[in-house]
């Protein structure tokens, strides 16, 4: 992760360079067809060096390893050690994981001084690789050529290495000290990642592991030069004065390439090449002492700027925020590398998306729970609310069992609330043994509301009722006194109260704001009872009721009922209305209570249909039997 | 529902419209409370033309008795006009023509409550 975006900066910015300290003599696949297979006879080898040494360069570095004699031409190995003698030519070395039995010694090596008390944690190699010794004892220095799997991306270079005990420069480093005329390298550790690598006048800053980052630039065939040119003497000599020359294969089937985080192949020997041209502009990538601590407190900041800010702003700012968050890492990582650091803003960027996935999966998970406990309060209401309908519709009379041994009359009624709980009630009872109670209330209002008030005025009014004998209008005064004491949210309630004498069917009533009543003699049509009346209970203070009276013939029946039955609304808006209840109502003329009541529940349904019911909805039907049936 | 309101001479006149029920009065007491505020600021009476109520329900009902009591506490008055059949059947049932003073016209109304509305009224 971290080396891809290191390699991503270099893609970004690649290196450019400002000067060319270095040129390649290539021996290319054009060499390869005009002087013939590769190895090359080492006398051809030593014409190459001899034409390179001619134009006086600065020193001649040579990526080629001659491990093995050279059996094709008789004295071309001494014909080659003859050339490289005094040409200023670095030979290469190929550090390796053994001992080799033709090298069982460690190359000669110009010292290395080192000023640090620790032991550098160098690249050790076990044994090397190197040209045979003829050759190898004329060669002015001997430098490291060796890079890593060419399958690997190469990043890092050492620029010194240990073979055995024994601190060994690379190629290029070698090559400055040859040129200048150094006698020695000097490492000038100031601990950590601090480290420099002095040669001549150059000051190179490496890891402490010995190694640089590369910077690569582009390939650019502007540093090549073809052997076969050199050889041919088409080569201009300026191209070499002064000039660092390497010398190295790129001939397709040699397969010295290297993958460079530019994503090119470029041949081994322009690695040294790019190394030089870094040393001598002085652009260097490094990766400081600090850095990890300075990526850690990156990731502590934007940690804490997320913690800090997410839960409390809107999703759409989180959000951005996180935007800026990592816009701010990219360009921080962006601006040290252009100031040739080497700082890692994965890390901090990794921490900034998982801190904030973790707050935005704690604000859901937050969410989740306000909405659990959401639910579960919905179903405790629900749950009370169920409740309190048992109670209320416990509160209700049932006629037909109360009643069941009566022969003077017959009674049944019906309560529908619109909602879980209403506001309407009826009651109905004895109270005294020839005298039936009987009242349908509607407390304006519908719901739990109406329900706690329709409970309060239903008792105090069965109270009142078993308290005194007094005729419904008395009755109904006193309810208005009592039920409007505490009344703080100015409810009011409309009720028709009766009192039956079963002996005679002498009816007295009072009605209080509510619908009027509905009397039907056998074989005759519904009427209204009409009745002067009063507001409804709680309206006006200390109004004066009036009772109303009526003798009901055997066999006729009183209906009262609630307005949710003639203001039933249908899908089109329409009231159900007094108009359609006396059509229904009708036919029923010598029907039994409990027929009425069904009657008159059903039409309402059929009106209705599917529209959800808008009113409590109550229905009470009492029907005198006559004298004789009351048997008293 | 809608609640215009337009005056003669000093005197409001509030007419909503459509229904008054459970679903809207706390709307409706929210909308009439700063004409009723006006009205007993300025110790006028306060109309309400019923003439564009299609229905009231008992909910509705207790709406303007709240009206009515907070304007009776502070010596304000209230009255009704122009009631369509409907809504006067209710009114008539309940029995609230008792709570408050109905009147069939707009005229009568204003008469009984100012004689510059009145003519403030017929001027047009």
């Amino acid at each position: 992760m971290r080396e891809t975006l290191f390699d991503g900066y270099q893609r970004l910015m690649p290196r450019v360079r400002s000067s060319a300290p270095a040129v390649i003599v290539d021996i290319d696949e054009r060499s390869l067809d005009t002087l013939g297979q590769w190895p090359w006879p080492r006398s051809v080898t030593a014409d190459l060096v001899r034409a390179i040494a001619r134009a006086g360069p600065a020193a001649i570095g040579v990526d080629v390893l001659f491990v093995e004699p050279d059996r094709s031409v008789a004295g071309a190995d001494a014909a080659l050690a003859q050339a490289v003698q005094g040409a200023k030519v670095v030979l290469g070395i190929a550090g390796i994981d053994y001992r080799d039995r033709r090298f069982p010694h460690p190359p000669h090596a110009a010292p290395v001084l080192s000023s640090g008390r620790r032991e550098l944690p160098l690249q050790q190699f076990d044994g090397q690789l190197q040209s045979r010794p003829e050759i190898d004892r004329a060669a002015a220095g001997r430098g490291l050529i060796s890079a890593d799997s060419p399958d690997r991306i190469l990043r890092r270079i050492p620029l010194v290495a240990r073979i055995g005990k024994v601190i060994v420069p690379a190629l290029a480093v070698e090559m400055i000290r040859i040129a200048t005329g150094a006698q020695e390298l000097r490492i000038d550790d100031q601990g950590g990642e601090h480290v420099d690598l002095n040669v001549g006048p150059a000051s190179i800053p490496i890891q402490s592991d010995g190694t640089l980052n590369v910077y690569f630039g582009r390939h650019d065939a502007q540093r090549f030069v073809s052997a076969e040119d050199v050889l041919s003497g088409k080569a201009a000599a300026e191209f070499f004065r002064d000039k660092f020359v390497l010398v190295g294969v790129s001939g397709l089937g040699l397969l010295d390439f290297q993958a460079t985080p530019l994503g090119e192949r470029i041949p081994g020997v322009e690695v040294h090449a790019q190394i030089l041209e870094q040393i001598f502009d002085g652009t260097y990538l490094r990766r400081p002492t600090g850095a990890a601590w300075t990526e850690a407190a990156l990731l502590a900041g934007v940690g804490v700027l997320l913690v800090l800010f997410v839960p409390t702003v809107r999703p759409w700012i989180s959000f951005a925020l996180l935007a800026a968050a990592l816009l701010a890492l990219a360009a921080a990582g962006i601006l040290a590398f252009m100031t040739g650091l080497l700082l890692n803003v994965t890390a901090p960027a990794l921490a900034a998306l998982a801190v904030f996935a973790a707050l935005l999966g704690a604000t859901f998970a937050e969410a989740d729970r306000q909405r659990r406990l959401l639910r579960e309060a919905q179903a405790r209401v629900a749950g009370e609310l169920e409740a309190a309908r048992r109670i209320q519709m416990g509160l209700l009379p049932a006629p037909r069992t109360i009643f069941a041994g009566q022969t003077g009359f017959a009674l049944d009624a019906l309560l529908e609330p619109a909602r879980m709980v209403g506001g309407d009630f009826y009651d109905c009872f004895m109270v005294d043994e020839n005298r039936l109670f009987l009242v349908v209330g509607d407390v304006s209002g519908k719901g739990l509301p109406a329900s706690l008030f329709m409970a309060l005025s239903k008792s105090l009014l069965k109270s009142i009722a078993l308290r005194g004998p007094g005729d419904p209008g008395s009755l109904l005064m006193r309810a208005n006194a009592e039920i409007c004491r505490d009344n703080a949210e100015s409810f009011f309630v409309t009720a028709f109260a009766g009192l039956l004498d079963v002996r005679s069917g002498a009816l007295a009533f009072c009605n209080a704001g509510h619908e009027p009543a509905i009397a039907c003699r056998p074989g005759g049509v519904p009427e209204r009872v009409e009745h002067s009346g009063g507001p409804p209970l709680c309206v006006l203070e200390g109004f004066e009721y009036p009772s109303g009276h009526r003798v009901l013939e055997a066999g006729e029946w009183l209906c009262v009922l609630s307005d949710g039955v003639t203001e039933a609304m249908n899908a089109a808006g329409e009231f159900y209305g007094a108009a359609r209840l006396r059509e229904v109502l009708k036919p029923l003329s010598s029907a039994a209570p409990d027929a009425v009541v069904a009657a008159v529940r059903a039409d309402v349904r059929e009106f209705t249909g599917t529209t959800e019911q808008s009113d409590d909805l109550t229905l009470l039907c009492v029907r005198w039997n006559g004298a004789a049936a009351s048997g008293r | 529902m809608a609640l215009s309101h337009r005056n003669y001479a000093k005197v409001r006149v509030v007419a909503p419209v459509g229904r008054l029920d459970h679903d809207n009065c706390e709307a409706f007491r929210n909308d009439l409370a700063p004409h009723l505020d006006a009205c007993l600021r300025e110790g006028q009476a306060l109309i309400f033309d019923l003439s564009g109520l299609e229905y009231v329900s008992s909910a509705g009902l207790r709406c303007l008795m709240l009206a009515a009591r907070q304007a009776a506490s502070r010596s304000g008055r209230l009255v009704i006009a122009s009631l369509q059949p409907l809504v006067a059947e209710i009114f008539q049932i309940s029995r609230f023509n008792l709570v408050f003073d109905v009147f069939p016209t707009m005229r009568e109304a204003l008469a009984s409550v100012s004689s510059e509305a009145v003519e403030a009224f017929e001027r047009g």
